[in-house]
């Protein structure tokens, strides 16, 4: 018995030592990838903007300029783009304005339950069009249906329009329940879904068509 | 091609680890497989000594 080796895979002490050293690597590299994370899902400043700096997500004055989305070859997939500035609302709204409006957007995103039928950012339901690009949406840009139904000229004027008598405006097969969404609230809500649309997402969702082009040829809007 | 340039936007040490899934795997395996060996290796070489010693 003396001569046999010893077998390691039946030593408490090997195991114990092998859990320990697995669990406390997973440990550090998630509470490491937690804290990266944080610091990636930042709010840029207006500075930021000014001086061309990509950040994830941008500030909240993101909704005085114009927000395309182009190819990224690199990266293999669409990113959004900050332009030339634009009026929202006929102004231009400065820090602290732009970021009550966005707040308000938000917490009426939130009391209106958007996500029970939208998506958001990926969280929420597909039982309503995905909202994460939906400012970037052809069909509400001058020329589009959706523009056109409402009778406004611009497309936070139509998106705010719709979001107020939605169901005036026959759009979907499944429509969309009126939810006495107010005026104030309905700006809110486009300046939400503005800023929304500059995040980056790493191209999420996937399916949206990117120019008027596409969309004209029978694209999806991840409808 | 197993390493590609920093396309992330905000480069960061995991932006180089989830390039693609061998830069994942290896990566893992460096610092949690491998060790594990060397823990293997010790636990086997202090059950001999004492079984010597028995």
């Amino acid at each position: 018995m003396s001569n046999k080796k010893a077998s390691v895979w039946t030593s408490i002490p090997f195991w114990r030592r092998s859990a320990a050293w697995v669990t406390g690597v997973a440990s550090v590299l998630l509470i490491w990838l937690t804290f990266d994370s944080i610091s990636q899902i930042n709010m840029g400043t207006e500075s930021d903007l000014k001086n061309g700096i990509d950040k994830r997500v941008p500030a909240a004055t993101v909704i005085n300029y114009k927000i395309g989305y182009a190819m990224d070859a690199k990266r293999g997939h669409e990113v959004p783009t900050i332009g030339e500035k634009q009026l929202f609302f006929g102004k231009e709204w400065n820090e602290e304005d732009a970021k009550n409006l966005l707040h308000l957007g938000k917490l009426t995103s939130q009391s209106k339950n958007c996500m029970n039928c939208h998506t958001l950012l990926g969280n929420g339901a597909y039982y309503a069009p995905d909202l994460t690009k939906a400012w970037l949406d052809p069909a509400w840009k001058d020329g589009g249906p959706m523009q056109g139904m409402t009778g406004k000229n611009s497309v936070e004027e139509a998106i705010s329009e719709f979001l107020q008598h939605p169901s005036q405006y026959p759009t979907h097969a499944r429509m969309m329940p009126d939810l006495k969404i107010t005026k104030e609230e309905s700006m809110g809500l486009v300046a939400f879904l503005k800023h929304m649309s500059s995040i980056d997402t790493n191209g999420f969702p996937r399916n949206f068509s990117k120019t008027d082009e596409q969309f004209k040829r029978g694209g999806s809007n991840a409808h | 091609m197993l390493f590609e340039s920093m396309t992330d936007v905000v480069p960061s040490f995991f932006a180089w680890l989830n390039q693609g899934p061998l830069t994942l795997t290896i990566f893992l395996h460096t610092v949690i497989i491998l060790p594990m060996f060397w823990i293997y290796a010790s636990e086997k070489k202090k059950l001999n000594k004492e079984k010597g010693l028995d």
